[in-house]
C-alpha cells in the first residue's frame, strides 16, 4: 500500500517481570484497514493491542501514531488516546453513570463540548449501535451484549481515527456475540480503521483486510484472510487453526 | 451533710431519674457537645481524608518529571506517617499532646475547639484508610477505560473512581460516626463538657456515679442506636437507587 500508515510499529518489545511477551513487533496499520490479530492465549496479542495506546508501556521500540512518537516521554499521550477508541473484553462501562452519561463524559470533559451537543452526539452513536432506546438506562440493567455495544458507542463519541478491540466478544454469552459483531461489521463497512484481537475466526474471515497470527511474542504470519485461513504457510499457524476448527 | 443529698431517692432508678431531671439542661448540653464533636469530626474528617487518601495512592509514573516524582513520594510518605500515627495512638493521648502543644505556642484555645480539632485529625486518618480501601476495591478496568478515552489519572480519579469508592465507603464512614459518638468521651480529659463530663459533674453533686453514668449509658445508647437506624435507612436508599433501573425518557434529548 502506498498510503501513509496510521500506526507504525517498529521493533516493539515488552516483558512482564522478566518474561518476554513481545519480542520485536513490526506492524503498519493503514487507514480504513481492519486488522484482526489471532493467536493462542499467551501469544502476546492483547499486550500488543494494549501497547498501542500505552495502557501497557512497552520496554523499547517505536510506535508512531499519526506521526507522533508514543514512546517519546514528551508526547501528550492523553491527547492521542482521545483519537484511539478502545473496547475491552469486560466492557468497563462506568458503573456510576447511566448509558448516556457514559457516552457524554469524555466529550464534555475532554473535548469541551456543551452538554446538549455531547448528548446529541451520544444519541447518534447509540442509535448506530442500536442502543438509543436504552440511553437513560442504568448500566446494571443491561445484558453483556448491550453493555458492549454501549462501550463501542462511548468510544465512538470521541470520533476516534482508530478503534482498538480487545477480545470484545470473549466475555459474552454465545447468543450475544452476534449483535456485537454486527455492530463491528457496520463500523468496518463505514471505513473505520480497526485493530481487533479476536477468537472469532468467522469475523476475521469475513471482515478483516488482513489477519495477523501471533505466536511467542512475534508476528509469525500475516496476510489476507484467504491466505491465512486457506493456505497458512507456518506450521504453528496450521496447528492453531486446526485446533480452533476442531473446537467447532 | 451535703444539702443536695437530702432530696435524692435512695433506690437506683429513682436516683438515676432524680439526677437526670435535676440536671436535664446539663445533660442536653452534653449531648449537644458530643453530637457536635461526632458530626464535625466525621464531616471534616471525611473531607480531609480525601486529600490524604489521594496522596497515599499516588503512583510514580515513568513519564513524571523528577520534581514531580519527589513531590508525589513526599506526599505519599507524609500521608502514610500521618495515618500510622493517628491510628496507632489513643485519641486521649493525641488530645493531651495537641491541647498543651498549642498552649505552649501561645494559642489559648478553648477545650471545645481543641476537641473538635483532635477528633477531626483522628477521624481523618481512619476514613482515609476506608477511602483508600474503597478505591482499591474498584475494578481496575474503570481506570483503564477512563485512561483509554484520554482522561488523565487525576480526572479519572475525580470523575469515575472516587464517586464509586465514596459510595461504597458510606457504611464504613457511618460506622466511624457512631464510633465517634462514643469515643469522643475521652476528650473530657482536656475539659470538653461533652456528655461524659456533664454526667460526671451532675453525678458528683450527689456522689451517685453509678446512677449518673447509667443515665449517660442510656443516652449514648439512644444516640448510637438512632444514628445506626438513620444510616441504615440512607444506605438502603442508595442501594435501592443502584438496583432500580430508570425508565427511559425518550423526550429528554431533543435532536
Amino acid at each position: 500500500m502506498s498510503q501513509q500508515a496510521v500506526i507504525q510499529i517498529r521493533d516493539l518489545k515488552k516483558s512482564f517481570d522478566g518474561v518476554p511477551v513481545l519480542q520485536g513487533i513490526h506492524l503498519d496499520i493503514f487507514p480504513k484497514e481492519v486488522v484482526c490479530i489471532i493467536g493462542s492465549s499467551g501469544s502476546g496479542k492483547t499486550t500488543l493491542l494494549r501497547c498501542l495506546n500505552l495502557l501497557n508501556e512497552p520496554d523499547s521500540g517505536s510506535i508512531l501514531f499519526e506521526n507522533n512518537e508514543l514512546m517519546d516521554r514528551n508526547t501528550d499521550i492523553d491527547a492521542l488516546r482521545m483519537k484511539m477508541g478502545m473496547v475491552f473484553q469486560s466492557f468497563n462501562l462506568f458503573n456510576n453513570k447511566n448509558v448516556i452519561d457514559n457516552c457524554t463524559l469524555a466529550p464534555i470533559h475532554l473535548l469541551q463540548m456543551s452538554k446538549t451537543e455531547a448528548q446529541a452526539r451520544a444519541i447518534e452513536k447509540l442509535d448506530q449501535v442500536g442502543m438509543k432506546d436504552f440511553a437513560y438506562s442504568k448500566v446494571s440493567s443491561l445484558s453483556g451484549g448491550q453493555r458492549q455495544r454501549v462501550a463501542i458507542a462511548r468510544a465512538l463519541c470521541m470520533n476516534p481515527t482508530v478503534m482498538l478491540f480487545d477480545e470484545p466478544t470473549s466475555a459474552l454469552d454465545p447468543e450475544m456475540v452476534g449483535e456485537v459483531l454486527t455492530v463491528m461489521r457496520d463500523l468496518a463497512k463505514n471505513g473505520m480503521t480497526m485493530v481487533v484481537v479476536t477468537h472469532e475466526m468467522s469475523f476475521a474471515k469475513d471482515v478483516a483486510n488482513r489477519v495477523i497470527f501471533m505466536d511467542g511474542g512475534v508476528i509469525l504470519e500475516q496476510g489476507t484472510p484467504n491466505q491465512i485461513f486457506k493456505h497458512p504457510k507456518e506450521k504453528r499457524t496450521q496447528e492453531f487453526l486446526k485446533r480452533i476448527i476442531e473446537q467447532i | 451533710m451535703n444539702l443536695f443529698l437530702e432530696g435524692i431517692p435512695q433506690n437506683f432508678f429513682g436516683g438515676a431519674w432524680y439526677i437526670f431531671s435535676q440536671y436535664f439542661p446539663l445533660f442536653i448540653q452534653g449531648v449537644g457537645v458530643t453530637l457536635l464533636l461526632a458530626v464535625t469530626g466525621t464531616i471534616f474528617g471525611f473531607l480531609l481524608s480525601l486529600i490524604f487518601a489521594s496522596l497515599k495512592i499516588q503512583t510514580v509514573d515513568s513519564r513524571d518529571s523528577s520534581p514531580r516524582k519527589v513531590l508525589k513520594l513526599a506526599g505519599k510518605y507524609f500521608s502514610s506517617i500521618y495515618i500510622t500515627f493517628f491510628r496507632g495512638t489513643p485519641m486521649i493521648v493525641q488530645a493531651m499532646i495537641f491541647y498543651y502543644l498549642f498552649y505552649s505556642w501561645g494559642i489559648r484555645w478553648s477545650p471545645l475547639v481543641a476537641g473538635l480539632f483532635v477528633v477531626t485529625v483522628n477521624t481523618t486518618a481512619y476514613i482515609a484508610e476506608v477511602i483508600r480501601g474503597g478505591i482499591g476495591a474498584i475494578d481496575k478496568g474503570q481506570m483503564e477505560a477512563a485512561r483509554s478515552l484520554g482522561f488523565n489519572r487525576r480526572k479519572a480519579m475525580r470523575l469515575i473512581i472516587l464517586p464509586q469508592a465514596i459510595k461504597n465507603s458510606i457504611p464504613a464512614i457511618g460506622n466511624e460516626f457512631i464510633v465517634n459518638i462514643k469515643d469522643t468521651a475521652v476528650l473530657s480529659v482536656i475539659g470538653v463538657i461533652d456528655l461524659y463530663n456533664a454526667t460526671r459533674a451532675a453525678s458528683s453533686v450527689f456522689y451517685r456515679f453509678t446512677e449518673g453514668f447509667f443515665v449517660a449509658a442510656l443516652i449514648y445508647l439512644f444516640l448510637t442506636f438512632t444514628s445506626s437506624k438513620i444510616l441504615a435507612y440512607i444506605e438502603k436508599r442508595l442501594e435501592g437507587n443502584k438496583i432500580k433501573p430508570r425508565t427511559p425518557k425518550t423526550n429528554e434529548v431533543t435532536l
